[in-house]
């Protein structure tokens, strides 16, 4: 498989922070990989993700997204990424289609293939009925669905999900799971997906990578983490591998 | 087209907000209304007519007929007769009921007579020299009593004084001609002669030096219609902020700066929506001077003939205020930090820059300081373009100013968020 994402050697080091929030990381990402980012708080996961979608730079090493930088391919490396962001960042006061009608433009769609995108992802996800009703009106799972869709709208290749099941009911959850096993089988989408709910991740992600304390600590297909850790689980793995110590600052 | 739909999304945001409009179009309306009519009393006393004045009348004769008439004619007061005591008088005057009472004593006007004819005696027998020259003139002084409210400024109270005097002055001229004229008649009985003219010889011509010939006069109105309105102007910052920050709490800019293409764009949208609603504010506040205080009995706002200019001035100091509104928005990591510092550096700007009361009664040293005022700066540009009917070219540096603080502000807002996103 062809690679889409390759950190090479990557160390970021915020001003005035005693250490590094990602130290000397390397990972690679295949096309069509549904990959699984886990980690304890504070393991360096946001940092990382932010990193990818090319908000501020690495203090060190590379990030590579189908071969090109942000430093030198700012714009095609961004329009390969989709983002689902942890927050549901949408304008309330909008529609749920006024939101994704910009965000869409705000992407550089044309409008009448935008509408039918929208029309179409709605309409998958349940939501085609409540169209019209403003974001703040719906419940947390109808947030989060128009939130997936909104990271959906320019067809990326790569869409990166972080907690993207937080807080929601069990068939919002699994819509939104079916849909993204949808969009990677079909589509050929690459998923790079972060969450707390490790049986979640093992059911999802057909590769995985821990990482903690800046560090990447293990990677591998999922089954063979559990295999070679000799464990029932991914729960098991990453608690045999991170310990049970809080990670509080 | 990004921009285009941009501008789309905050004009849906902004007019969905209802609380947010409130703040936006109705606080400044009241806050004009309230204030200009608190203010009006204050600024008419200082500008023009309508100052109570109390007239105890003990004298009855032709000294007090003419002063009344005098002061009837200078439509400066607003004249009350009443037969009071001196103590009585003063008290109220002190109790604030009128700016200012004269009392005049009884038989002010035969004194005045006869020491007028006194006086032309005893200059007619030095020609003759008669005995009567060497003979010692009465010039006592004849003292009207006038009482002022003790809050009335030093240099009102002078110029009231003078006027008083000068009327008082030329009742007096009069009274020495009449004494002449009867002088003359007995020592040449059979003479016919024409009577001396008492207009005054040298005058005065006095004008505003305003350009093209304008003559308006600073009133409450005039003052605070800018004034408020470029206060609601800046304190557009406080929802332009706290717009900027929620957007980054949910994580909205997070998504956007996930975007191929600038972030700029959207923040450009936004900075051009609220222009926009400022610029609505401007014509709102205008409207309020123009037809709605009117019906309320103050002066309608006269703003000049120079509308593009006047535009410009808006169309700058919407510039600044946004300009500010996205610094104070890009620094502040809260909404309440935002709304505090956004409301309290607004008030002390408006309060140096002459809002709250206009720089031309401030100390010295304030008049000073105000200049550092961007509300200051806009306020001088629409007292040039109201009162003065300034032209571009006359307004050019103020517009210039409000400019290079919205290029300021925003250039400290951009290098901040790289500084942040670096950091």
């Amino acid at each position: 498989m062809s690679k889409l994402v390759e950190v090479k050697n990557v160390i970021k080091k915020y001003k005035d922070a005693p250490r590094a929030a990602i130290n000397n990381l390397s990972l690679t990402i295949d096309k069509g990989d549904v990959f699984g980012l886990l980690g304890p708080n504070g393991a360096g996961k946001t940092t990382l993700i932010s990193m990818l979608c090319g908000l501020f730079p690495a203090t060190e090493g590379e990030i590579y997204i189908n071969g090109l930088t942000h430093k030198t391919h700012s714009n095609q490396c961004k329009q390969a990424i989709g983002v689902v962001p942890q927050e549901i960042a949408l304008y309330p006061k909008l529609t749920a289609w006024e939101n994704l009608l910009f965000l869409g433009h705000m992407y550089g769609l044309k409008t009448t293939p935008l509408k039918e995108s929208i029309k179409y992802n709605l309409a998958i996800l349940g939501l085609e009925s409540n169209t019209h009703q403003k974001i703040s009106t719906y419940s947390g799972g109808m947030k989060r669905r128009v939130n997936l869709i909104a990271g959906l709208l320019h067809n990326p290749q790569l869409l990166i999900l972080d907690e993207p099941t937080v807080g929601v009911d069990v068939q919002s959850k699994q819509a939104i799971i079916d849909y993204l096993k949808k969009l990677n089988t079909e589509k050929g989408m690459t998923i790079l997906y972060t969450s707390h709910h490790l049986d979640e991740a093992e059911e999802f992600c057909n590769r995985i990578a821990i990482i903690d304390d800046g560090k990447l600590v293990t990677q591998g297909k999922t089954k063979d983490l559990i295999i070679e850790n000799n464990s029932q689980s991914i729960e098991e793995v990453y608690l045999k591998i991170t310990g049970l110590k809080f990670r509080d600052k | 087209m990004k921009l285009l739909y941009s501008l789309y999304k905050e004009f849906k945001v902004i007019t969905r907000d209802k609380a947010g409009l409130a703040i936006t179009f109705i606080m400044p309306t009241v806050l004009i209304l309230i204030i200009t009519l608190i203010q009006d009393t204050t600024f008419r006393s200082v500008n023009e007519a309508s100052v109570p004045l109390l007239i105890v009348d003990n004298d009855h004769d032709s000294l007090s007929n003419v002063l009344e008439k005098s002061l009837i004619n200078s439509k400066f007061f607003i004249i009350t007769k009443k037969q009071l005591s001196v103590d009585e008088a003063k008290s109220e005057v002190a109790k604030g009921h009128y700016f200012i009472g004269i009392v005049i004593p009884e038989h002010t006007s035969d004194l005045l007579r006869q020491r007028s004819s006194d006086r032309v005696n005893k200059l007619m027998s030095s020609f003759s020299g008669d005995t009567l020259s060497s003979e010692r003139l009465d010039t006592s002084t004849i003292r009207l009593k006038l009482f002022f409210d003790p809050i009335t400024k030093k240099s009102f109270k002078t110029t009231i004084s003078n006027s008083i005097e000068r009327i008082i002055s030329q009742i007096e001229m009069q009274s020495m001609v009449n004494s002449l004229n009867e002088t003359m008649k007995e020592s040449f009985p059979d003479a016919k002669p024409s009577k001396l003219e008492t207009a005054p010889i040298v005058g005065l011509t006095e004008e505003y030096a305003s350009y093209n010939n304008s003559t308006i006069i600073p009133n409450s109105v005039q003052h605070n219609v800018p004034a408020w309105t470029l206060f609601a102007m800046f304190f557009i910052c406080i929802p332009l902020a706290g717009n900027i920050i929620k957007e980054r709490e949910d994580g909205s800019a997070f998504r956007l700066l996930t975007m191929p293409g600038s972030y700029m764009i959207v923040i450009l949208g936004k900075m051009l929506m609220y222009v926009f609603v400022s610029l609505i504010q401007f014509a709102l506040m205008l409207s309020v001077g123009l037809f709605i205080l009117p019906m309320m009995g103050l002066p309608q706002l006269n703003i000049g003939d120079n509308l593009p200019v006047l535009f410009l001035v808006a169309f700058s100091a919407g510039l600044a205020a946004t300009g500010f509104g996205l610094l104070v928005g890009t620094i502040a990591t809260s909404h309440d930090q935002a709304s505090l510092f956004g409301a309290v550096f607004v008030i002390i700007l408006a309060a140096i820059g002459g809002v709250w009361v206009p720089t031309f009664v401030m100390p010295e040293v304030m008049k000073q300081i105000s200049v550092i005022s961007p509300l200051n700066w806009g306020l001088e540009a629409f007292y040039g373009i109201f009162l003065r009917n300034f032209g571009f070219k006359e307004v050019f540096p103020e517009v210039a100013k409000l400019l290079t603080f919205f290029i300021v502000s925003l250039g400290g807002a951009y290098w901040y968020q790289k500084y942040r996103q670096l950091h």
